[in-house]
């Protein structure tokens, strides 16, 4: 019972996204399964469980590390870890141009380079949530973010 | 004349965004959270991808993160994670500065506090610095 329970445990919560938990990425250690309730007239039974997770929660104004996934007219989008993160062209310092000709496109400057696969620093400024996973809005247009190496 | 007041149907609930982590406000169920670096993350996740490989049903978001965290993990070895931890816990900067530290890796101190605003006047510049700098040296010569 105990080993179906923290199996039903692990499928139902694991990958799961919430508004106000965030991403629930692993459960690390269950500390209390209690006792159970067969819940009247339905076959089914009810367990209050108790564990610890690790959970990724982005916030407004956090600063996190992304890898640039699509590069268009309208801007970036980077995905850090389960979440994906727009950061529209008017928060790219106005000195990177956008270049449709190179392959794969680009954003670029004299000196630095963003397109597919590269690294960049964001300052997240909103993040919106659904039902199953979480969007965020980013800037690169400040002091020390930008392209990382 | 008359102003009539517009029907404009039920009132449609609007996002509150109060959370702030340049203010450090997390909300009350993260405010006092314990915070991973991601090096931590990767430690956790390997080791239960190790032990569950057979059963090989990961989700997504699982497999994302994991991809992720071996991505940008700054410390390599187990043992500079316990000694960075180490340099973070007698300060009294806050669990996701902490992290925060640890996750970006500046090398300056005017860099992270721009980066981290929240930091602000809780450690003095020369002891800041001298916290990257000890960071540093210890992502430098990690085995």
């Amino acid at each position: 019972m105990r080993e179906f329970v923290t199996k039903r445990l692990y499928r139902d919560v694991e990958g799961t996204c919430t508004g106000r938990y965030g991403y629930i990425i692993a459960v690390v250690a269950i500390l209390e399964i209690q006792m159970g309730k067969v819940i009247p007239g339905h076959g089914s039974a009810e367990f209050e469980v108790k564990y610890s997770a690790i959970l990724y929660m982005p916030f407004r104004n956090e600063v996190v590390d992304a890898v640039v996934d699509n590069v268009n007219t309208l801007g970036v989008t980077a995905n850090a870890g389960p979440f994906g993160i727009f950061i529209s062209r008017s928060y790219i310092p106005t000195d990177m141009k956008f270049d449709p000709h190179s392959n794969p496109p680009s954003y670029h400057s004299e000196d630095q380079k963003i397109e597919k696969g590269a690294m960049v620093r964001v300052k997240i400024t909103g993040t919106r949530v659904d039902a199953t996973e979480i969007f965020a809005t980013g800037t690169i247009k400040e002091d020390y973010l930008s392209v990382i190496e | 004349m008359m102003r009539m007041q517009k029907n404009r149907g039920p009132k449609r609930p609007q996002a509150v965004e109060t959370f702030d982590a340049g203010k450090l406000e997390l909300g009350e169920d993260f405010q006092d959270a314990e915070c991973l670096l991601i090096s931590e993350v990767k430690v956790l996740l390997e080791a239960q991808y190790e032990s569950k490989k057979e059963e090989s049903n990961f989700t997504p978001v699982y497999l994302k993160t994991l991809e992720y965290v071996q991505k940008f993990s700054r410390y390599t070895n187990r043992d500079t994670i316990k000694e960075v931890r180490a340099l973070l816990k007698p300060t009294q900067l806050a669990p996701f500065e902490c992290a925060q530290l640890g996750n970006l890796c500046c090398t300056e101190y005017d860099e992270i506090k721009s980066l981290v605003p929240s930091i602000g006047d809780k450690i003095s510049d020369d002891d800041l610095d001298s916290l990257l700098k000890q960071m540093d040296s210890l992502k430098k010569y990690q085995a």
